[in-house]
């Protein structure tokens, strides 16, 4: 037992929450770029544009399809070689970013599908142009049904964050790493610990998400 | 004075002629009613009138805009044509006086407190004035249908398209649509209506026209007279299964 209390430390519990810090900063960057990049490429995929919309949906595909830490090293060791050198925690928003919201797009995408086709003919015969439709009438239902998969989508996103380690990014995951780098009875103190982190963070974005449905389908 | 000509419209989907060789003119405040079998090409004939389908060939002149032309800016027409679908499409997130406001607001870009006005008129012209804060979802389908009406008669159109607008109605709620439909045409409201209620199209119709296989087989001004005794050999084979069954 004692060695959990050795493990949690002053000292050991400071530089673990630093790396939460650095988790969390990447998780919310990475959360408010790629919903907003998820945004407009569902949408670009949704009102298929010729070519366009074609070529977008080709990307995502590709995107989808890769594995995450695939991305981080191309984003942190192979765009040097183009010359842009990124800082490690700016590389990490980056590949994150480029994958979540291919992700989000495909939700945004079936969220807006969802929503039944008459509402779009109403809007239209009602006299409002295409994007006042979308805007007051489509997006307002869409987003609604999408809060639950793209909730999710961000709980995986943070706990994605972790396989930045590999391109020693220093957040909650390394740090752990490096504390019991150092001895090796802290392996299994520090496990608890990133697995306490993590779900606290993640049961409050799942407690969020639920406060604000109901919210939603109140004010319906 | 004509609201509404068709001269020699077809409409394709891929290669399946939806609409073939159509003419049809309707004048300013009539009420023409068309009926016919499933899948006659009744409703695209009617979504071909506000755009939400393209005509494939042909010429359609809608309140004098020619609808063929690329030109024609379709928002123009929308908002001179009302439409009335058979699943009612109120917004779903929109409470029932949103519904009827959004369009003058929006579109019309009118003063708001007015268009609030007038709106409440109209739900209490449509019998639902005590609904006005509630949300589609809490609304039967009869009264559904009859806020879908006031939404259309708030952009104050030329016309309104009815596309089967009680087919999807409990038989009670049915009566309570047609009264105000009736209304709205004893008003002098311009309407084509797609319908299989012969009572309607009786007593309010001008005109009936009855469609088969994409092509208008009857276009008559004796409506009781096609009712009563249909010379066409379709429309009478229609006629006799609508009325036997």
């Amino acid at each position: 037992m004692h060695i959990f209390i050795d493990a949690y430390s002053w000292i050991n519990l400071r530089y673990l929450l630093q790396g939460l810090g650095v988790t969390l900063e990447v998780s919310v960057a990475s959360i408010i770029f790629s919903f907003v990049l998820g945004v407009i490429l569902g949408l670009a995929r949704y009102v298929k544009i010729k070519y366009f919309s074609a070529i977008v949906g080709f990307v995502i595909d590709v995107i989808r399809n890769l594995p995450l830490l695939l991305i981080l090293f191309f984003t942190y060791f192979a765009l040097p070689e183009i010359g842009i050198r990124l800082n490690v925690i700016i590389a990490a928003i980056v590949a994150m970013s480029i994958f979540e919201s291919a992700m989000l797009a495909e939700i945004v995408r079936s969220g807006i599908n969802a929503v039944p086709r008459g509402q779009m003919e109403a809007a239209r015969s009602n006299g409002l142009t295409f994007y006042q439709a979308m805007r007051y009438i489509i997006m307002p239902q869409a987003l609604k049904k999408m809060i639950p998969p793209i909730v999710s989508q961000f709980i995986s996103l943070v706990k994605d964050t972790s396989l930045a380690t590999i391109i020693l990014l220093p957040e909650a995951t390394y740090h752990a790493q490096i504390i019991y780098g150092q001895n090796i009875n802290y392996m299994i103190p520090m496990f608890v610990a990133l697995a306490v982190m993590y779900f606290v963070v993640n049961y409050a974005l799942s407690l969020a998400s639920r406060w604000l449905d109901r919210r939603l389908v109140q004010s319906n | 004075m004509s609201m509404i000509e068709f001269h020699d419209v077809n409409k394709y989907f891929g290669k399946f002629q939806a609409l073939k060789n159509i003419n049809l003119t309707v004048d300013r405040g009539e009420v023409v009613t068309i009926i016919g079998p499933s899948g006659s090409g009744k409703s695209t004939l009617l979504r071909c009138i506000n755009g939400l389908e393209r005509i494939t060939s042909g010429q359609l002149i809608v309140n004098d805009f020619d609808l063929a032309d690329k030109k024609t800016d379709m928002n123009r027409i929308r908002k001179n044509v009302g439409m009335v679908f058979q699943h009612f499409n109120l917004y779903a997130n929109k409470n029932v006086l949103q519904n009827v406001t959004l369009g003058p607001d929006l579109v019309l870009k009118r003063d708001k407190a007015e268009v609030e006005q007038e709106a409440r008129d109209l739900l209490k012209m449509v019998g639902l004035e005590s609904k006005a804060d509630s949300f589609p979802g809490e609304l039967s389908g009869g009264q559904q249908q009859r806020v879908a009406i006031a939404r259309s008669l708030a952009m104050k159109p030329k016309a309104i398209l009815f596309d089967e607008p009680t087919s999807a109605l409990d038989p009670e709620m049915i009566g309570d649509v047609l009264d105000v439909m009736q209304k709205i045409a004893e008003n002098g409201m311009t309407m084509v209506v797609v319908t299989h209620e012969m009572g309607f199209a009786r007593h309010v119709g001008n005109r009936i026209v009855f469609m088969d296989d994409g092509k208008i087989l009857v276009d008559s001004s004796n409506v009781n007279q096609f009712f009563d005794d249909p010379q066409e050999p379709r429309a009478k084979e229609f006629i006799s299964k609508i009325i036997n069954h």
